[in-house]
């Protein structure tokens, strides 16, 4: 079984996805590839098939919640939203996040 | 997720992958969509692929995600687990053995328990089955009467809660031809028997109604195991004629293997022929009955005890039916069959059941401590993980799949060890404890084995965890041992005080048990057991047609084993102490009427050849002895126990005074009543059923030539029938040597005479204090095995404790602690627990004995003796567990110490 290469993307694209759908409710696959594009700019490119088995397992946490519904266009997707686990879990990762970039900072600043 | 969840992903892969690429077509559609609105035209799809990456791989890796920690990774986990346990061998070991030991005990008690008391009887619809039973105020028996034909037939006319009863009577008959003869048992019962049951003959068929009248054709059914044993399983054993008790027998049919009604001795069935015409009748039968459906146990009951209300107008003018109802005032104690069956071992078997639980308690303290002990050694590496991002539950995978293999292989060789035990406890079981020969370790008892392990590893298992999961980031817990560990220490001591209070229970249940078997060993039996032979001879009616003739062929034998070297005393009686054989009836004392409307006295009545008192080495405590003289000369005379004496004549001096068997109504008219016997005796009380009897029973014993017997008129009810006695022979050599030269005497006097039930009256008394000793041996056994592991589990804590401790302990020596006060420390702390813990079991003791205390004998379930005792071992025992590592840390080097960190 493919492990993740590299679990610290792993967090951050989870971090991400967990922040979208705090945001803004429900979303399809697309439509959170589309907002992370747009919140990052487009300086984080990933590939969007990425997400898919991000959604998968923090859907098997009880992280998300997945629903199936059309899109405006009136095709079939599955639409997540976040749980209060998931609130949880993104409070300790945006947390975690901040403690190592500041440690990160304070190094690159001292070092 | 729950693993169940997780089996049930990988089941339905196929599932989630036509979902998951519903979803992913859906996604890679908008792109392209986007993408032509972004005038891609033409290369919209390979920009879509482009900006999406592989399908197939994002797929692929998005299931196996979810399947991360699916079945194959449990395995995985599983194997990781084995290989962890492989590098820790004496922790395994130790774990697995501990393990083994207490779920082995639980397997084996539970299979006694499941096949004795929770299996359905062995017939069909079993728990409609009713034993029809009586019991008497007046008689102060609170069960047991049995049933007369009288009820037996106002039950059959005008009961409306019962779907059939069948009469039966048990009793043992000689069986000659084919070979050596051999006194079996037998059972007469109604036709109706094979319906009540609802079970039928394997070969050939059960009796005829015709068959169970008076006079009917005489017929025999056989047990599986007699035709087995002695036909050598004969195909053509229907219509072939048995010589049973001197009369032929025609053979209609062969009971299926295992019938065992009313128990497993009983080799053959015969017809019970009886009419409503011979009347009420006296207590000589059981019942067993089927409820209707819809019909509780309480509503036969009731509707019993109205027509034992009304039984007078069923039997009008019978004099045994008025005195047998009101007068004595008697109830029905019907009861489900099972419960008749085991009820009297239910609560000794449960209360075993619940001791070998407290000792798989003990042993998951055990194990959770060693537990602990590892997950300690192994902080750092769980806080690494958990720093990794490990979430609770991957850490609690981590150490369930250790506790879960170890109690499963545990579980395995405690049903190992359960077999052997199961084996153990049916050859060498008391013959007393009911469906013995159904024990086994069946698939019943192999689930809940199975079922106990998985429960117990999550028993030892969750204790660490809840210990060892740091709910904050937990690499600051570096090196030195610091207060972070107090906590561990605390559940460790919990565990301990937990021990000593489970050990401390069940000692003092044993303890108990102990002495109430010692004081059973000392109740004075009123005879001399040592050395005595005893077996019992039946004369078939055929050859000995008279009392006369039997009472010559007794004392001929009785010479012939007189002269045998090395016998010292020999007689005969048709009842021995512990046994059946003497006749229960009515006693009338002469000269003293009986007021109306009150019961005369019960006796037991025993027929007797001379010197039996002397044999029996009972003591006379006035008057004289029954003698050979009394017996040749058929001299109306009786010698009457202590019992009897005391309650028949307060005050009054029993010798001199005339006694008799109640004059039976249903005599000829100027018929001559009983002979007035006179008292010419006072013996020692003899136990009559067995030696926990609060009361010795009112017991007579006349010489043998007057007491009933072939020829005799049962309607005379002078004694019991001497045709059937039992020899005892008091010999100077052990009695096993003596029994062929027995044999040899006995067949000089009549070649055709079978030797039943030989044995000694040792082992009569042995047998009759042998469920007690069983439980007894269970309880003890538990309760040394939980004191063992809890000493175990003790000294492991407090060596641990000592060794976590050393760095101090080394700074309190090094700053001049005396070595004695740095002991006096550790056992200090060690103490306070032991004595918390043993403060607990105390408690709980004096709660739960009760429990136990129809178990006991002679001793009060709060026995202050027993319970001094008991927690005085159990601490000097503790004391010293603490002492080893209390002496190990006062002998440690201050330099050493604070090195040793």
């Amino acid at each position: 079984m493919p492990k993740h290469n590299n679990d610290r993307l792993q967090g951050t694209l989870d971090l991400l996805v967990l922040k979208i759908l705090d945001r803004s409710g429900a979303q399809h696959g697309y439509a959170i590839a589309q907002r992370i594009h747009q919140a990052t700019s487009d300086s984080l490119r990933i590939e969007e098939g990425s997400l898919y088995p991000a959604l998968q397992r923090m859907t098997h946490e009880k992280w998300l919640k997945a629903q199936w519904g059309t899109t405006d266009s009136g095709r079939k997707a599955r639409f997540y939203t976040i749980t209060a686990a998931g609130r949880r879990q993104l409070d300790e990762e945006e947390r975690r996040w901040l403690t190592l970039t500041d440690a990160v900072n304070k190094a690159l600043r001292f070092a | 997720m729950s693993p169940l969840r997780r089996l049930w992903n990988v089941l339905r892969r196929d599932r989630l992958d036509d979902e998951l690429r519903q979803e992913v077509d859906t996604h890679l559609a908008l792109i392209e969509e986007e993408e032509r609105a972004n005038g891609a035209g033409a290369q919209a799809t390979r920009q879509a692929r482009a900006r999406f990456g592989s399908p197939l791989v994002h797929r692929e890796r998005a299931l196996d995600g979810v399947m991360a920690m699916s079945v194959e990774n449990i395995w995985k986990e599983a194997g990781f687990a084995a290989r962890r346990l492989v590098r820790s061998p004496a922790f395994s070991v130790a774990a697995v053995l501990t393990l083994a030991l207490a779920i082995g005990a639980n397997a084996a008690i539970f299979a006694v328990v499941q096949r004795v008391l929770l299996n359905p009887l062995p017939y069909p619809d079993s728990d409609r089955l009713v034993d029809v039973d009586h019991g008497s105020q007046r008689l102060n028996l609170p069960s047991g009467l049995g049933i007369t034909r009288g009820y037996y037939y106002q039950y059959l006319e005008r009961s409306h809660t019962l779907d059939g009863i069948a009469l039966y009577a048990a009793e043992n008959a000689t069986l000659t031809g084919d070979g050596e003869p051999e006194r079996i048992r037998t059972t007469r019962a109604t036709a109706s028997l094979a319906t009540v049951l609802r079970v039928g003959p394997a070969i050939g068929r059960w009796f005829s109604e015709d068959e169970g009248q008076p006079g009917g054709p005489q017929r025999v059914v056989l047990s599986h195991g007699l035709w087995i044993r002695r036909y050598g399983g004969d195909p053509g054993i229907l219509g072939r004629t048995i010589n049973l008790g001197g009369v032929s027998m025609d053979v209609i049919g062969v009971m299926p293997q295992g019938f065992a009604f009313p128990d497993p001795r009983v080799d053959v069935w015969t017809p019970q022929q009886i009419t409503r015409s011979m009347g009420f009748g006296i207590w000589l039968y059981g019942a067993v009955a089927r409820l209707r459906d819809g019909v509780t146990v309480a509503d036969a009951r009731t509707e019993m005890n109205t027509l034992i209300a009304d039984i007078t107008r069923a039997f009008p003018g019978d004099e045994f039916a008025a005195g047998n109802s009101a007068g004595i005032a008697l109830f029905s104690t019907v009861r489900t069959l099972k419960e008749a069956m085991v009820g009297a071992v239910a609560r000794a078997l449960w209360i075993l059941l619940v001791s070998v639980g407290l000792v798989l308690l003990v042993a998951c303290a055990n194990v959770a401590n060693l537990f602990l002990v590892r997950s300690d050694a192994r902080q750092r590496e769980v806080a690494v993980r958990v720093a990794l991002g490990a979430g609770r539950s991957g850490i609690a995978r981590y150490f369930l799949a250790e506790s879960v293999l170890l109690s499963v292989a545990g579980g395995a060789l405690g049903l190992a060890i359960a077999c052997g035990a199961v084996r153990l406890v049916v050859s060498a079981g008391p013959a007393t404890l009911p469906r013995l020969a159904e024990i086994r370790v069946d698939g019943v008892a192999v689930a809940y084995t199975l079922l106990l392990s998985v429960v117990t590893a999550f028993v030892f298992g969750a204790i660490p965890l809840w210990r060892s999961i740091p709910l904050g980031p937990a690499l600051n817990e570096s090196g030195r041992g610091n207060t972070a560990t107090r906590s561990r220490h605390h559940a460790r001591r919990l565990l301990m005080g937990g021990q000593v209070a489970l050990a401390l229970t069940l000692l003092i249940a044993s303890g108990l048990m102990v002495r109430s078997f010692q004081k059973m060993r000392d109740v004075d039996p009123g005879f001399n057991p040592d050395s005595v032979l005893t077996f019992r001879i039946g004369l078939p009616d055929r050859a000995y047609p008279t009392r006369a003739a039997a009472v010559a062929a007794h004392l001929a034998i009785l010479d012939r084993l007189a002269a045998l070297p090395g016998v010292v005393a020999v007689s005969a009686s048709s009842g021995l102490p512990l046994g059946s054989g003497c006749m229960g009836n009515t006693l009338l004392v002469q000269n003293r009427p009986i007021p109306p409307g009150t019961t005369p006295p019960i006796a037991r009545f025993c027929a007797v050849a001379g010197g039996y008192f002397e044999a029996m080495g009972m003591r006379l405590l006035g008057g004289r002895r029954i003698t050979r003289d009394d017996v040749e000369r058929s001299l109306p005379v009786v010698v009457v126990n202590e019992a009897l004496a005391k309650r028949v004549f307060p005050n009054q001096n029993p010798l001199g005074q005339y006694v008799s068997s109640n004059a039976p109504p249903a005599r000829a008219e100027g018929a001559p009543g009983p002979t007035p016997l006179e008292i010419v005796g006072v013996v020692s009380n003899t136990p009559s059923r067995s030696l926990a009897e609060p009361d010795a029973a009112s017991q007579l014993y006349m010489p043998m030539s007057i007491a009933g017997g072939p020829g005799i008129p049962p309607t005379a009810l002078l004694g019991p029938d001497v045709a059937l006695m039992a020899f005892v022979v008091r010999s100077t050599t052990p009695p096993s040597a003596l029994l062929p030269s027995v044999r040899g005497a006995v067949s000089l006097v009549d070649p055709k005479l079978a030797l039943a039930l030989v044995t000694t009256l040792q082992a009569m008394v042995d047998s009759a204090s042998a469920q007690m000793a069983f439980t007894m041996v269970l309880l003890a056994v538990a309760a040394g095995v939980a004191l063992m592991l809890g000493v175990i589990g003790i000294y492991g804590v407090m060596s641990y404790i000592v060794s976590q401790r050393t760095a101090e302990i080394g700074v309190r020596l090094a700053l001049g602690a005396e070595p004695r006060s740095v002991a006096a420390m550790i056992l200090r702390q060690g103490g306070a627990v032991a004595v918390a813990g043993a403060v607990v079991g105390l408690v709980a003791a004096f709660a739960g004995s009760r429990l136990i205390a129809s178990l006991l004998f002679g001793i009060s379930p709060h026995d202050p003796a027993v319970f001094a005792a008991t927690t005085v071992l159990l601490l000097i025992v503790v004391a010293l567990a603490c002492w080893l590592p209390a002496r190990s840390a006062a002998r440690l080097s201050p330099v050493e110490a604070l090195r040793a960190d």
